[in-house]
């Protein structure tokens, strides 16, 4: 009785401080209690057969069924990159402090596995939820032997010297994902599902992140010509909608190609997709150099420094670590409108939502109303992840920050 | 031997200046000789910064020629690079790179510029630092110093290229008076090696006690030049008198 005084306390100060603030949690207690009874009434008496059945088609599409190994090799080769990068940076962190004369931190033991979960909770939620769906064993087993590499590499890394050139392999091994996926062509037009939502996203990163760069210091160049282009390239995608894009690609992009070349309908959405975000990237990448006083360059130019190492040493390092809150939140923004290509026929996660809805056993039985939530989850699983990472990498690189 | 102090390391020759049509410099005639030490004083807008921003180009002269160590500045992107090798400059509000640590603060120009390896360029950049009595700060980051602390890295950053000449644009505004005493102190021990250096301050006291020659600018001009006992003692112009009473 006497250890609930506090707590007692702390209810009454923050939930029941007056009339208004009681009404408030009152009401929107009522609400949640509400939600939550709704919730559990849905898990607790819907058919969750559909999903049980389509699991395949929503996380991969179409992808031929007996190359389904295909994928899970990709998993695995992810997982050992995943952990790899993992390990180098815990192990750079605990070289740099080792040279700062700072006390060392430990690297991962078992608790970095109960750290680990709770830092993915939303990712280890999505994944739980899909296990639970699953028809057989084997893809438990997957997820397992992914997270016991995942574990492995990272402790291993942690442990061996640190060197810089660790990091070719994780750049090296999606590439090899990539290869063990995509061979005896089954290149990224035969993806679908959740698999294309996620390669959209990280591919249309990758390839709009150094043109949006480019262009952003192309609009302060010396040069007008390359002034006007990056001008005009971002005010023009930037006021187009990308679903105008997307059709653009689709059913005009050979307009401009030479007739050799027929491009997938994934590669030109792919291309629709890298114009658009490059000219936002640019946009988001402009505010971060305005932010910075001109002070700084002033400093570096007065040192010696060239244009170029200026840009690259002082300029850009900093710019860019202003500008991850606005870069991740575009970034989010990218993952939820690829499903947009949905609307271009692409199989993609929203769309094998009606596909399957619309399979004979399934049709007209408003079962939206079951793969709609689960599509809800997994966008919602990684959408928060991204946001969470970015806040956490936010926090990590205040240090040392005026 | 000849007085170094006869012969010029800094020269500008009818050097204008304009923003717009607002013209910041007039008609500037000034050489500094080598190990001189000249402070410039004089009201808001002036044209200090502008004058000193020229010698390093980090300001464009519109007509006159400035020559730093028998350089004339030019267009040409290499003489600029030449001219900044040797001149360092200290500004009023530090801009240290706050993401790199001290030490990397320091070493960053010495690698990047005069391509010295790592460890050589730690070991000058230490020396800088025990110079500027600060060695201890070398792993902290800016953010974490005080700010007559970062203004003594700035001066140990500019000593890493080992310049021959010192600018200085009111290093001691932006700080604490109990900081102030700390960065003139490293300033007169600077100048007491030889440094050939350019300083725009307010402190009277330092002039007094460092300055080879004082210069007086007004509304873009140089309105008079001469010793500190000549314009502490006997200023001859009345915009001088006028402008000396009011901060004296
Ligand atoms: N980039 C610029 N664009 C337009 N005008 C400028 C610019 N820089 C300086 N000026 C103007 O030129 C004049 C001289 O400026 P400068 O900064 O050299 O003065 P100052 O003597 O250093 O003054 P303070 O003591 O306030 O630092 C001022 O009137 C200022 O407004
Ligand atoms: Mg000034």
């Amino acid at each position: 009785m006497t250890i609930a005084a506090p707590r007692r306390r702390w209810v009454k100060k923050n939930l029941f401080g007056g009339v208004w603030s009681s009404l408030v949690t009152i009401g929107l207690g009522l609400a949640i209690g509400y939600v939550a009874f709704v919730l559990i009434r849905f898990l607790a008496t819907a058919d969750f057969t559909i999903l049980r059945r389509n699991l395949a088609l929503f996380m991969v599409g179409s992808f031929p069924r007996p190359e389904l190994w295909r994928v899970a090799v990709a998993v695995l080769i992810l997982a050992v990159a995943a952990g790899v990068a993992g390990g180098l940076i815990n192990a750079s962190a605990r070289l740099r402090a080792h040279q700062a004369g700072l006390p060392v931190p430990a690297p991962p033991g078992p608790r970095s596995l109960v750290n680990g979960f709770r830092r993915y909770w939303p990712l280890a939620l999505l994944i739980a939820v899909c296990l639970l769906l699953t028809e057989t064993v084997t893809p438990t087993i997957l997820v397992l032997g992914a997270i016991g590499i995942l574990v492995a590499s990272s402790w291993a890394l942690a442990r061996l010297p640190y060197s810089r050139w660790s990091w070719s392999l994780v750049v090296a091994l999606p590439f090899v994902a990539y290869l063990v996926l995509s061979s005896s062509g089954l290149g990224w037009d035969k993806w679908g599902g959740f698999m294309l939502n996620i390669f959209l996203t990280v591919a249309g990163i990758l390839f709009a992140f150094p043109i949006g760069l480019s262009l952003a210091l192309g609009r302060r160049s010396s040069l007008p010509i390359v002034r006007t282009f990056s001008v005009a390239y971002i005010e023009l995608f930037r006021g187009v909608p990308l679903i105008t894009l997307l059709l653009l690609g689709v059913f005009a992009l050979r307009l401009f190609l030479p007739s050799q070349l027929n491009p997938s309908s994934v590669t030109r959405i792919l291309v629709a997709i890298t114009i658009f975000e490059a000219a936002y990237i640019a946009e988001v990448i402009r505010g971060g150099l305005q932010s910075l006083p001109t002070g700084q360059v002033e400093a570096a130019s007065s040192l010696g420094l060239s244009t170029w190492k200026t840009t690259r040493l002082i300029v850009l390092p900093q710019a860019l670590r202003a500008t991850i809150p606005a870069m991740v939140g575009q970034f989010i923004s990218l993952f939820k409108d690829t499903t947009l290509v949905a609307a271009v026929g692409l199989s993609d996660m929203l769309n094998t939502s009606s596909i399957a809805t619309s399979q004979p056993e399934f049709n007209a039985r408003g079962l939206a109303r079951i793969t709609l939530p689960f599509v809800a989850l997994a966008f919602w699983a990684g959408s928060y992840t991204m946001s969470r990472e970015a806040r956490r990498l936010e926090r990590r690189l205040g240090i040392g920050e005026r | 031997m000849t007085d170094p102090k006869s012969q010029p390391m800094i020269q500008l020759e009818k050097v204008d200046k304009f923003f717009g049509s607002f013209q910041a410099l007039r008609d500037i005639d000034l050489v500094v000789g080598r190990t001189e030490v000249v402070v410039v004083i004089g009201p808001s807008g002036s044209g200090k910064s502008t004058l000193i921003r020229c010698i390093n180009r980090l300001e464009k002269h519109d007509a006159g020629r400035v020559i730093v160590d028998g350089i004339e500045l030019t267009d040409d992107v290499r003489n600029i690079q030449d001219v900044r090798k040797e001149t360092g400059m200290v500004f009023q509000q530090f801009n240290l790179f706050p993401h790199l640590s001290v030490l990397d603060n320091v070493t960053l120009a010495p690698r990047q510029v005069r391509r010295m390896g790592k460890d050589e360029s730690e070991k000058l950049a230490m020396k800088m630092l025990t110079r500027v009595r600060i060695p201890e700060q070398a792993r902290k980051f800016p953010g974490q110093l005080s700010g007559g602390q970062q203004q003594r890295v700035a001066i140990a950053r500019s000593l890493a290229m080992q310049p021959k000449i010192m600018l200085f644009d009111e290093p001691t505004s932006a700080l604490d008076p109990e900081m102030i005493k700390e960065v003139l102190e490293t300033m007169e021990e600077l100048a007491a090696t030889g440094m050939t250096m350019i300083v725009v301050t307010h402190e009277m006291g330092f002039a007094r006690a460092v300055a080879d020659r004082v210069v007086f600018m007004a509304d873009g001009q140089i309105v008079e030049v001469g010793t500190p006992e000549h314009f502490f003692t006997n200023p001859e112009e009345e915009r001088t008198k006028l402008f000396l009473s009011q901060i004296l």
